[in-house]
């Protein structure tokens, strides 16, 4: 049987979390249902990938270049997988490759050749990559002394941002609205840096910043798994972003036109097995930029599986060892191939969750740098139910979308808007409840219109139930709305002080939730995987065992 | 039809909430279904494997509160939920579902309430004869001070129930207590204070399986750093290495005695301090923890399966355990008992297994990185070797803890630790590495004729400490910070100046002294194994 040497992950950081247990321990039995025997290297023993029933020769070792050439050795893998283990996989293959260690031991790296890794990593590399196949990618400059800053004030684009090389924590950054702006932060920029050498970049905050995620094989055939929009605009890192699937504010032409785009990137870059294509949208245009791949399983690809139904390390084993999306079977419906692009009839609302209440000294803005160590789902037929779902499993100090402490003035609040923190969802609710209109709200934070509005709809539930205080007559149907939009039984009764299960007979209002499968095709073909999401609707897609009779 | 059992999952991960508790799941259903149980899971993260659609054989992708768990038991008909594995989130749901009428499988929500409940715990501790420090549950200052005084600073300030001892703090003098109480008081609004002896001694945990008769106990964890650093923040080594054998047993006991007393079905696990000779029971959480994966995979334990099985009946003899403790010794595994153990006269395991947590400092700006009683790790590492040194360098390396091959080790450590400062020189000289240290810890270094070279801190102008980071002269800090309340805030920008040049910064004195002794495999790393877990615990312990 030929071995073949899957890399983990390491260590949960930051960044890099549980995500790649479940990517990891997915390729393994993928592997090994093609007939291959599965020798892992992780340093993390907290993981399902390191157990006898995942792999079949197990190595706890640190993730270093000398422990996995010793591993190597002793094994003598026929090839290795490395676009599993996130960043740290993916790092140590290439320190593998350049120490001639995988010449040495004969081993073939599987899926996307390490050329595609680099150009997809490498700036420059990307860059001139995308020009060529006239992708837009945003302008930026390298700035080593005040002379090319000064050739440079008439040509950038403005507002754009100043990224200093080399300084603790990023300081002496910053974002530049015009030349005076551009030369005076850009000359303290070049003093802090140690190496005197800044980035000048087109600045894109505030524009929409949608994900795609797609497979190739090796034969070239592609799809695309499914898209995601970030509800935090450009300026967030997407793992600190609250994330949507599918995206429910670009039109027909733009979700076609960044598709396209997607599948164009991932086909000339000439990956094998999954990839993560970032891209910006002009709200105010159709122009749009692409912003980072990631040419490997990622955080996002995780989600994007959950969201769909569609495994998608899975299938990435498999075409790295050869096979094709129209060879793999879909493992949800198994009446489809893996080539079929899944179709959602519900909605996907992802919130991070961050540290802050362990670290109260910590800086809560977030930005470019990610902050959050996990997150939760949510599934459901709306938007305002599957967000309600997601805030209360996050289990933070608020269940919903109220703040233990309103006390911020006005003008904190709006510079908590512009300057997003943790807290940003419960700050739009907030402003929303203080009368702020929908298109202040967008002004100061960028939130896309939609977005806020459906959070108004919330709000306005909210103080409906709030009303109920004083007025209880309205209560059956002030509970029925507010069940429907996703509040639970806990938050109804805070907020109106009433208790719903006594107000509502179950004639009138039911308060148990329906339970709908995801099933990675919106019910066209037939599948019988048995993961499901509550929601507020008559039919149940769940079949329930009955009458079960035993004695624990 | 089979029945079907739900098994909750702990929700996002967190800090204190890690992708541990996700194994712990995944074996709880696996093992359900093995016993012919039709195992569902309730969770909403969607980085797990628990809630990959083919782990169970059901997934409800929703969030684990309680409404929604006990909305898919309804749905189901399911005869029972399981909360022991999912961490806090699903053991707090334990008294509201049984509430809400549903039956909670395993160790039972009263049981979980009394361990969880100061007073009550207390009195269970000492009708079982069993040491805890002296404390007390306060709910205000006034009593709070009261209570410092009468237990003898330092004290030990805490929330009740919240997480990975979070606004947890210890407090050397009655001047910085109000500030601390404050905090633990506003982090678990309307809960009581705990205000503890602080014991410093060494510590060490066991994690437990019982059917509610036998306990077996599949393996002691020594921390390397003493007591004020969060376990799981510590360095741990399986078995122990500095706790004699008494010592050990007593630790077993104890387990025995409670986990018999409040009738555990299934996990539990104790924190214990070690005292002059004395053991002390500083925690104790009626659930699975964070190091349930660790130490099954280096014993052998099935630990979740066995918890499982002893959940739904079957007890620890059926399965071929009974209570005592797990040794694997000369090509043997068995459960001892304590004449047994105390006449091995050596390990109970062919190998070591350190633990080192792993943190994300260099995400989080304005972070101390130093280590207290509060956690702040993201993630851990295991190493495995024949030596403990081997285990010990492993964990390290992977941890990220590592020199550069460039400038100078500094040593820059607290009144209370300079003493060790001179062996952890010592040996750092004897291995060819050039020492620099701030004043007060040369002038140490110089009496024990140690050479290191003076260097400046930031308040005494340049160049300093901070210079030389920034000029990439430093190949690895050690900077341990003073009592809580009393560091100069230059110090903090010293450890974060470190994470920010990725130089790596040991900021406590056992991890130093830890680190020093696995210099020689730094020198030669060739000298640690590399194998297969299955080797390692083939192999017969290695003679020196």
């Amino acid at each position: 049987m030929e071995k073949i040497l899957v890399i983990g992950s390491g260590p949960i950081v930051i960044g890099q979390a549980a995500e790649f247990d479940y990517a990891g321990t997915q390729a393994c039995r993928s592997l090994r249902e093609e007939g291959y025997s599965v020798v892992l290297v992780n340093s993390n023993p907290a993981t399902i990938m390191t157990d006898e029933e995942t792999a079949d020769r197990i190595y706890i070792e640190p993730l270093t270049p000398e422990f996995c050439e010793r591993v190597i050795e002793r094994e003598r893998p026929w090839g290795l997988l490395a676009t599993l283990g996130g960043q740290t996989g993916l790092n140590l293959a290439s320190q593998l490759a350049d120490l001639g260690v995988l010449e040495r031991y004969g081993v073939k790296l599987l899926g996307t050749p390490l050329e595609a890794i680099r150009k997809a990593e490498d700036r420059e590399l990307f860059r001139s990559l995308m020009r060529e196949i006239r992708e837009p990618v945003p302008e930026s400059w390298i700035v080593e002394s005040e002379a090319e800053l000064e050739a440079l004030l008439d040509t950038a684009p403005y507002p754009c941002i100043i990224r200093p090389a080399y300084t603790l924590g990023g300081t002496g950054g910053g974002v530049a609205r015009d030349r005076d702006e551009l030369w005076e932060t850009g000359r303290k920029g070049l003093k802090l840096s140690m190496r005197s050498q800044l980035m000048v970049e087109r600045s894109l905050l505030g524009w929409k910043e949608v994900e795609y995620e797609v497979m190739r094989d090796s034969k070239g055939n592609c799809i695309t798994v499914c898209n995601m929009e970030n509800l935090d605009p450009m300026g967030v890192h997407t793992g600190d972003s609250i994330v949507v699937a599918p995206s429910q504010t670009l039109s027909d032409i733009e979700y076609h036109m960044l598709r396209t785009a997607s599948l164009k990137i991932i086909q000339s870059l000439g990956i094998e097995g999954g990839c993560n294509v970032q891209l910006a949208v002009n709200p105010k245009s159709f122009d749009y930029y692409v912003i980072e791949v990631n040419p490997r399983v990622s955080r996002s690809s995780a989600l994007a599986s959950k969201a769909t139904g569609y495994p998608i390390a899975r299938v990435a084993a498999k075409i790295a060892v050869g096979k094709t999306l129209d060879e793999i079977e879909n493992a949800v419906t198994k009446t489809t191939k893996a080539c079929f692009e899944p179709a959602l009839d519900y909605v996907v609302v992802k919130i991070p969750r961050w540290p802050f209440d362990k670290f109260r000294t910590g800086d809560r803005r977030l930005s470019t740098q990610m902050k959050a160590t996990g997150e939760v789902m949510a599934i459901a037929r709306s938007f305002e139910e599957a967000m309600m779902k997601a805030v209360r499993g996050l289990e933070v100090a608020s269940k919903d979308l109220t703040h233990p402490d309103t006390s911020l003035s006005d003008e904190a609040l709006e510079d908590r808007l512009r300057h997003p923190t943790d807290e940003r969802l419960w700050h739009l609710a907030e402003a929303l409840r203080r009368g702020w209109t929908v298109k202040r709200v967008n002004e100061v934070s960028r939130v896309d219109p939609w977005f806020i509005e459906k959070l108004l709809g919330l709000v306005e539930v909210e103080s409906r139930l709030v009303g109920l205080r004083t007025e209880p007559s309205a209560a059956r149907e002030v509970f029925r709305e507010a069940l429907d939009s996703g509040f639970d039984l806990s938050t109804v009764a805070r907020l109106s002080g009433l208790a719903p299960e006594e107000a509502l007979d179950s004639a009138s209002v039911r308060l148990e939730p329906s339970y709908k499968m995801v099933d990675t095709c919106a019910g066209e073909f037939e599948s019988d995987t048995p993961y499901y999401y509550a929601t507020r609707e008559v039919e149940d897609d769940a079949a329930v065992p009955q009458n079960p009779i035993s004695v624990l | 039809m089979k029945p079907t059992v739900v098994v909750l999952g702990s929700g996002p991960i967190r800090i204190g909430q890690g992708i541990e508790f996700d194994y712990s799941c995944v074996h709880c259903v696996w093992a359900l279904q093995e016993l012919g149980y039709r195992a569902v899971i309730v969770n909403n993260n969607p980085e797990t494997v628990s809630t990959d659609f083919d782990t169970a054989d059901a997934l409800y992708f929703e969030p684990v509160t309680l409404h929604d768990v006990a909305a898919v038991v309804r749905h189901e008909r399911a005869e029972g939920v399981v909360v022991q594995f999912g961490g806090q989130t699903a053991i707090n749901l334990a008294q509201p579902l049984e509430q809400a009428g549903i039956r909670v499988l395993g160790t039972s929500p009263r049981s979980i309430a009394m361990a969880e409940d100061r007073g009550q715990f207390d009195r269970i501790l000492a009708d079982l004869g069993v040491r805890r420090p002296p404390g007390a549950a306060v709910n205000s200052l006034d009593d709070g001070l009261r209570a410092a005084d009468r237990i003898g600073y330092p004290v030990l300030v805490r929330p009740s129930f919240v997480l990975g001892g979070r606004a947890m703090e210890i407090v050397r003098d009655s001047s910085s207590f109000a500030e601390f109480y404050r905090e633990a008081e506003s982090a678990s609004p309307g809960q009581p204070v705990l205000v503890d002896s602080y014991l410093a001694g060494t510590e060490a945990e066991i994690d437990v399986v019982s059917d509610g008769e036998d306990t077996l106990v599949p393996g002691l964890m020594e921390h390397i750093e003493r007591a004020g650093v969060h376990s799981g923040d510590s360095m741990a080594v399986y078995p122990p290495i500095g706790l004699n054998p008494e010592v050990q047993w007593e630790m077993v006991e104890t387990g025995r005695l409670i986990a018999r007393e409040l009738k555990v079905k299934g996990l539990m696990n104790i924190q214990f301090a070690v005292v002059d000779g004395q053991v002390y029971v500083i925690e104790v959480n009626p659930r699975a923890s964070r190091t349930v994966p660790y130490l099954s995979k280096v014993t052998g334990v099935p630990m979740v399966q066995l918890a499982t099985r002893a959940m739904v009946g079957r007890s620890l003899a059926q399965e071929g355990y009974g209570s005592g403790l797990w040794a694997r010794h000369e090509g043997q595994s068995r459960v001892i008992g304590r004449q047994e153990f105390l006449a091995l006269g050596e390990p109970i395991s062919p190998v070591y297994a350190v633990k080192a947590p792993v943190f994300s400092f260099q995400k989080l700006g304005k972070v101390d990185p130093a280590l207290g009683p509060e956690m702040k790790s993201t993630g851990e590492v295991l190493g495995i070797d024949r030596t403990f040194e081997g285990a010990l360098y492993k964990a390290l390396v992977a941890s990220g803890v590592t020199f550069r091959s460039r400038g100078q080790v500094i040593l820059t450590v607290a009144e209370g630790d300079k003493a060790h400062a001179v062996g952890i020189g010592k040996l750092l000289v004897d291995q060819g590495y050039s020492i620099g240290a701030t004043q007060g810890t040369h002038d140490v270094l110089s009496r024990s004729g140690i050479p290191s070279e003076p260097l400046k801190k930031i308040q005494e102008g340049s160049p300093n400490l901070l210079d030389r980071l920034m000029a990439g002269q430093v190949s690895l800090m050690v900077n341990t910070p003073g009592p809580a309340g009393q560091e100069t805030e230059h110090a903090q920008r010293i450890r974060r100046a470190c994470i920010e040049t990725g130089v790596a910064c040991v900021t406590n004195i056992d991890t130093a002294t830890a680190l020093v002794r696995a210099l020689t495999l730094y020198a030669s790393p060739l000298e640690a194994s590399c194998m297969t877990l299955g080797e390692y615990l083939a192999t017969p312990q290695k003679v020196n």
